[in-house]
């Protein structure tokens, strides 16, 4: 696997054949002489920049060895987890720690070695942030990024709905019409998903042509595993989940089912755009930042460019979030974390443990927060860096408070159980199967890859 | 011709460094491939496979995802091919004239396939976006309405524009050079005769580049039905797998599933297939050509 390290190597580029063949062999059988910690990170965004300060930070310390001393390797992300599961798989010794998503730690930990965290880490990050990189009982990595979602709204448009006692009588008949319910307007801190789906029938344009704006939601709804992460917080805030207490399979489930019809209710009455069923990240957030949408379930990686005034001029002075909507079960999120795990193969084990006990301690968590990495972090340590980093106040919040991983989330075959289940739910949305033979399919493909 | 021992072995020499590269880039992975497609190997067991016979290929054989994405890609590569090879023999009759006059207007219209597929994936997930891009921002702007053009009815047929608009030019390619290589004596010799334009294309004109539009169809089909980087970066593989070429299939089954068996062992069928095609594609021409 080709990266570009912080520490270039280089050829001369006129040497005689014999020179370069014995520096060849020599630079073969020497590479370990200067034996840093290598860490594989995630390249190209603010986890890369943040890591780098980290890694600077540790390496001044007087008190780090020269073997210790931190060399970070970034590489594409396209693919990046199918590539670093042919290296692990391949028994490469390339990196001494690499980079862990929750749903992939399943499919790494036959090539890693379980982590220890620094001591006081449950305070630093709290246990459910600690769980997205727990798997079969043991922590294998070190959660550094987390990701989980936001419901986006439009402030203009809820203040003015609130405000017009005739537009709700319009939004009652609506939600009548189409959910069976004559819901009333409420503010967006106290909705329900029945009244998230009430508010954005009521502004799609299609049902209500008063409607100042095209749509009154984005659903993600592309046949992608990431986009069944979204949808997850639904489900789940009805009781849904991957498996029962027993452990058994249980998403053919009333929760399921509501939440699927949800979005089919959604999806056919309009009040998505037309191309929902290919729309992802980048889609959904240059409907929502064109202005034609009301609000959004997304992840919290586009506030930074959703409440920008320069990158979204027609939305970022109107727009606000909050934690996704209610279920019979409360409020969820789903959350899955990115974070940094130790290679079975590593050369340098002892150096990398070291380097993640510190990494793990408040000192530099903090650090890695201002320089724009995003951890989830207790609230107690979040408050020291509130000033600095006001965005991450409600990620710590709403992990702390309603982040969940579902039962069989971080399996060996997670990745393969989301792949499955985006197929067939966006199968059932599409029309090409019905519910019942979504949720069959589901059922019976989970089985063979959560046994 | 006698050849002597020591020419003999100075043949065997010069080729052996071709053997030894073929042996080692093609033959070792072939086997490689052989021997997973008859085992039960993961991630994990790929240094330590399991036989298990040809329980791959029966469990790929009864996949009924399988036959929906060898059915995808068959009728994605008999459509796109037939459609570009046809717009693309067009053009090169309709162009010719202008491109004789202006050789350097070919160069442009050659533009489309110097583009990856996967960029143009990623180019038409913008330009067909609803708020971004401009087909649907003018299709609103005078109709009032745009379609979904990545929705479940009409996806397909959106991706077989997309490949055709890309890979038309590549048929007109090679027409406009088999255009150009017909005689203008035999055209002269047909005109005297009497033929007018429409006869002089369709007695003439077209026989002369059956095996040219032969190998555009058989190239441009093998390319549609192994497609995968334009249809995976624009739609995945689609709504409930709708869009799953054989390519995807495979992809699918070996990263994003690690069944790495079931994935050799598709890729061995896919291999074997094609294999006959151009096998019997060979055979007719050979047969056409003895018949001529």
């Amino acid at each position: 696997m080709e990266g570009r390290t912080t520490r270039g190597r280089r050829f001369g580029s006129a040497r005689p054949l014999g020179a370069a063949l014995a520096g060849l062999g020599l630079w073969l059988t020497a590479a370990p002489a200067f034996a840093a910690v290598t860490v594989l990170g995630w390249p190209g965004g603010p986890e890369e920049t943040a890591l780098t300060a980290a890694a600077e930070s540790w390496n001044a310390r007087d008190d780090v060895a020269e073997a210790d001393r931190v060399e970070l390797i970034f590489f594409g992300r396209d693919g990046f987890f199918d590539k670093l599961q042919a290296d692990l798989a391949a028994g490469s010794d390339a990196f001494d720690l690499n980079l862990l998503a929750t749903y992939s730690i399943g499919r790494y930990a036959p090539f890693m070695e379980p982590v220890e965290l620094a001591d006081g880490a449950s305070d630093v990050f709290g246990e459910s942030v600690l769980a997205t990189m727990q798997y079969d009982g043991e922590q294998y990595g070190l959660p550094t990024d987390l990701s989980l979602h936001f419901l986006y709204y439009r402030t203009d448009l809820i203040e003015a709905l609130l405000a017009d006692e005739e537009a709700g009588a319009r939004y009652a008949e609506i939600a009548e019409e189409y959910l069976g319910e004559a819901l009333q307007p409420k503010a967006p801190e106290e909705w329900s998903w029945t009244d998230w789906a009430a508010m954005s029938l009521y502004f799609t344009k299609s049902i209500n042509a008063d409607s100042p704006v095209r749509y009154g939601t984005v659903l993600q709804m592309k046949n992608l595993l990431f986009n069944m992460m979204v949808f997850h917080s639904l489900p789940r805030s009805y009781g849904g989940d991957w498996r029962d207490e027993a452990g058994e399979i249980a998403v053919d489930s009333e929760a399921y089912r509501t939440a699927l019809e949800l979005y089919k209710t959604l999806h056919e009455a309009g009040a998505t755009p037309k191309d929902s069923l290919g729309y992802e990240y980048a889609e959904a957030n240059a409907a929502y930042g064109a202005g034609q949408v009301a609000s959004m379930l997304q992840w919290n990686a586009a506030a930074g460019d959703l409440l920008d005034a320069e990158k979204s001029p027609a939305v970022a002075d109107v727009t606000a979030t909050v934690a996704p909507p209610t279920g019979p079960e409360g409020r969820f999120t789903h959350v899955h974390g990115l974070g940094l795990g130790l290679n079975a193969n590593a050369r340098n084990p002892e150096g990398a443990k070291r380097f993640l006990q510190w990494l793990s301690s408040e000192e530099a968590m903090l650090e890695y927060a201002r320089a724009g990495g995003a951890p989830g972090l207790t609230a107690d340590v979040v408050g020291k860096i509130a000033e600095e980093r006001p965005d991450l106040v409600p990620l710590g919040d709403y992990a702390s408070n309603h982040g969940f991983v579902m039962r069989g989330g971080t399996a060996e075959k997670a990745l393969a159980v989301y792949e499955l289940q985006a197929k067939e739910f966006t199968g059932y949305w599409a029309g090409q199967q019905s519910l019942d033979e979504a949720l069959e399919a589901t059922e019976e493909g989970m089985r063979e890859l959560l046994p | 011709m006698i050849v002597g021992t020591g020419e003999r072995r100075e043949n065997a020499l010069l080729a052996a460094p071709l053997v030894l590269f073929v042996l080692a880039f093609l033959g070792f992975p072939a086997i490689v491939d052989l021997v997973y497609s008859v085992s039960a190997v993961s991630f994990e067991t790929l240094r330590a496979p399991t036989l298990v016979g040809f329980d791959n290929y029966r469990d790929v054989l009864a996949d009924e995802a399988f036959w929906r994405a060898t059915g995808f890609s068959l009728r994605f590569g008999l459509i796109t091919a037939a459609l570009e090879c046809a717009f693309g023999l067009a053009l090169a009759v309709f162009l010719a004239p202008l491109l004789e006059r202006r050789p350097w207007l070919l160069a442009i219209l050659m533009l489309p396939i110097m583009v990856a597929p996967a960029m143009v994936g990623l180019m038409y997930r913008l330009v067909l976006h609803e708020f971004v891009g401009p087909v649907p921002h003018y299709l609103y702007a005078w109709f009032g309405d745009s379609p979904s053009f990545l929705g479940p009815d009409n996806v397909f047929t959106t991706l077989v524009v997309i490949e055709v608009l890309q890979w038309t030019p590549f048929a007109l390619l090679l027409f406009h050079v088999a255009y150009q290589g017909i005689s203008p004596d035999v055209r002269e010799a047909a005109t005297l005769d009497g033929a007018g334009g429409w006869a002089l294309f369709r007695h003439i004109e077209l026989p002369l580049m059956l095996p040219t539009l032969a190998v555009a169809l058989f190239i441009r089909f093998v390319d549609g039905f192994r497609v995968f980087d334009n249809v995976y970066v624009l739609t995945g593989s689609g709504a409930g797998g709708s869009t799953t070429s054989l390519s995807i299939y495979i992809y699918l089954a070996f990263f994003k599933a690690g069944e790495i068996g079931r994935a050799v062992a598709a890729s061995v069928l896919l291999f074997a297939a094609a294999f006959a095609a151009v096998t019997l594609f060979g055979r007719l021409v050979r047969r056409r050509k003895v018949e001529a």
